[in-house]
């Protein structure tokens, strides 16, 4: 604006001010027009005024673009993805990973602003940053568990102290609705595969009906409860490491078993329940993840058995007669069969068990991407040393 | 006195894209040896056989890879033994996507490719070889579905498509 240029004042607003300016001069016997001048001449507005924007408009708005699950989001906001920013340990523009199908690239501001969107609390941060750089690595496969018809989703467990400190449910309900860091940083991680990767329904994501698995699908191991070692110490990592595993699987499916007393036959149902026909890893063998009660749990344990035996029971009694398991999407290699029947996991290694939940005699089990998909274990660290507590991005 | 009302700016959830071009092999005029490689999908053995039976006097090499996942590179070898290759079939999203990326594969090889994919998919397959920098792969449609069909009716869709495909070998 040029210096000293009367600014044209519009009445249009409605807000009555100029009136109300216009009259105080008149009372105090003052040329009426002069109380219409700015109170700074140099300026159009005497105040700005910053606000957020408006919730349900901005998700209306986001929606329409597609670049949301539906549900309504929080407006990322420049001071709100700031937040979210304190709690990496890289740079905002560094690159995490490319992810396909439309190979965007996952930047770490790009993965704020969609955990934002999501709900997370900025501490989620280390953690949704942690999953999308796990799916991108190569045997998990991103490109065909995006696109595919089956509805396959990301199952993103928990372990270590972090899980505990983000108090991420590990106990009832932990595949369920309650908890915001179960439901926010799945739904993060969704996110960021349709926004940043491109997989929105029926553009880069093909599931023939989907699943609710995709909303968000995120839990925790109760390490306390599980008697064996858990799935990060059976990784390779040390207990106090806090670690991110992320696996292609289905929506989990129920096992309820309130009678058995005994491993093996508890067992059996959990096998029977895992051997169906429908599956991917019927015809193309893979991993099958296991969550297991703490009551199941302990009946097995109580009767001797260690977490390899387990998986090496549930491996070579989890299987499907042959006739059936040949009808899925991809030739059934002659190699898979055993005696006429098709096991589901190629070895006791493709059993992902870990204790979760609260009272009740349940298990959950569910079927992976078949051979199309291995899961991917991340510690979380900081310049290569792992990360006791989320605090440690903070003060980096 | 004049008030601004204004709305803190949101940021964009959508990235930006890494685009790396491939450069695409044509099909050698004096074309020999074509592999056929087979994704083992129901249906793609039928319609490679019927290319195979139809499209003429050709050395032709069978080779096999997964659906849902790339090829190793074994396979790719033995599918790049050749001066073209023909993928077959991209029915469903993660088929499709590998079909694409393991012809990518081949072209980088120095391969000319051709993909066999269903029109419900085809689509997908030509955005996924743009975003890959391969957007003038050559892919062909057939109509969808394949999966679950008689093989007289396979067949009579795969007949349909051996113009389309002489016209790119240039026969």
């Amino acid at each position: 604006m040029e210096k000293n240029k009367k600014v044209k004042v519009n009445k249009d607003c409605g807000c009555s001010i100029e009136d109300l300016m216009a009259e105080n001069s008149m009372k105090k016997g003052l040329d009426p027009k002069k109380g219409l001048e700015r109170l700074c001449s140099g300026h159009e507005n005497d105040f700005e005024v910053f606000v957020d924007p408006d919730i349900e408009k901005t998700s209306n708005d986001f929606y329409m673009k597609k670049m949301t699950d539906g549900l309504p989001i929080i407006p990322p906001t420049r001071a709100r993805v700031n937040k979210f920013l304190d709690y990496s340990s890289r740079r905002s523009d560094d690159v995490v990973a490319v992810l396909p199908p439309k190979q965007g690239k996952a930047t770490v501001e790009k993965i704020a602003v969609n955990a934002v969107m999501a709900g997370c609390m900025p501490q989620f941060m280390p953690v949704v940053e942690k999953t999308v750089e796990a799916i991108s690595k190569e045997e998990f496969n991103l490109a065909g568990v995006n696109a595919t018809t089956h509805p396959v989703s990301v199952c993103t467990i928990m372990n270590g102290p972090v899980s505990y400190e983000l108090a991420v449910n590990n106990a009832t309900g932990c595949l369920g609705p309650g908890n915001i860091a179960n439901a926010t940083i799945g739904r993060a991680l969704r996110l960021c595969l349709m926004n940043i990767a491109g997989a929105v329904p029926g553009i880069g994501d093909y599931a023939t009906m989907g699943s609710p698995a995709k909303y968000s699908y995120c839990f925790g191991e109760a390490e306390e409860e599980n008697p064996w070692e858990p799935l990060h110490v059976e990784r390779g990592f040390e207990a106090g490491t806090s670690t991110v595993t992320v696996m292609a699987a289905e929506a989990p499916q129920n096992v309820n078993d309130h009678r058995s007393r005994s491993a093996e036959d508890l067992l059996d149902t959990i096998a029977y329940t895992a051997a169906t026909a429908g599956c991917n890893n019927s015809h193309v063998p893979g991993e099958l993840l296991v969550v297991m009660s703490s009551e199941h749990a302990r009946t097995v344990w109580e009767d001797g058995w260690n977490k390899e035996d387990v998986e090496n029971y549930i491996h070579e009694n989890a299987s499907v007669p042959v006739n059936l398991a040949d009808r899925g999407g991809r030739k059934l290699d002659e190699s898979w069969i055993v005696d006429n029947e098709v096991r589901i996991t190629r070895s006791p290694r493709d059993v992902v068990l870990v204790v979760a939940g609260g009272a009740g005699r349940h298990t959950m089990i569910a079927h992976g991407f078949g051979t199309s998909s291995e899961s991917v274990t991340l510690p979380l660290t900081i310049n290569g040393n792992s990360v006791h507590s989320i605090t440690e991005y903070k003060q980096k | 006195m004049n008030v601004k009302i204004m709305e803190r700016e949101i940021l964009n959830p959508l990235a930006d894209t890494q685009i790396d071009d491939v450069k695409l092999n044509p099909i050698p005029r004096s074309l020999s040896r074509i592999s056929l490689f087979n994704n083992t999908k129901p249906g793609a053995e039928t319609v490679l056989a019927t290319i195979k039976d139809n499209l003429g006097d050709y050395d032709f090499h069978d080779a096999r890879k997964p659906a849902g996942a790339g090829a190793s590179p074994k396979q790719i070898e033995n599918a790049a033994d050749s001066e073209l290759s023909i993928l077959a079939l991209g029915d469903c999203g993660s088929c499709t996507t590998w079909i694409v990326l393991d012809a990518i594969k081949l072209e980088k090889k120095g391969v000319s490719t051709i993909s066999v994919c269903s029109d419900k998919f085809a689509p997908f397959a030509r955005e996924l070889a743009r975003s890959y920098g391969a957007e003038n792969l050559k892919i062909v449609e057939i109509k969808h579905p394949i999966a679950g069909q008689a093989p007289e009716m396979v067949k009579s869709r795969v007949l349909n498509i051996i113009p389309q495909i002489k016209e790119l070998l240039g026969v």
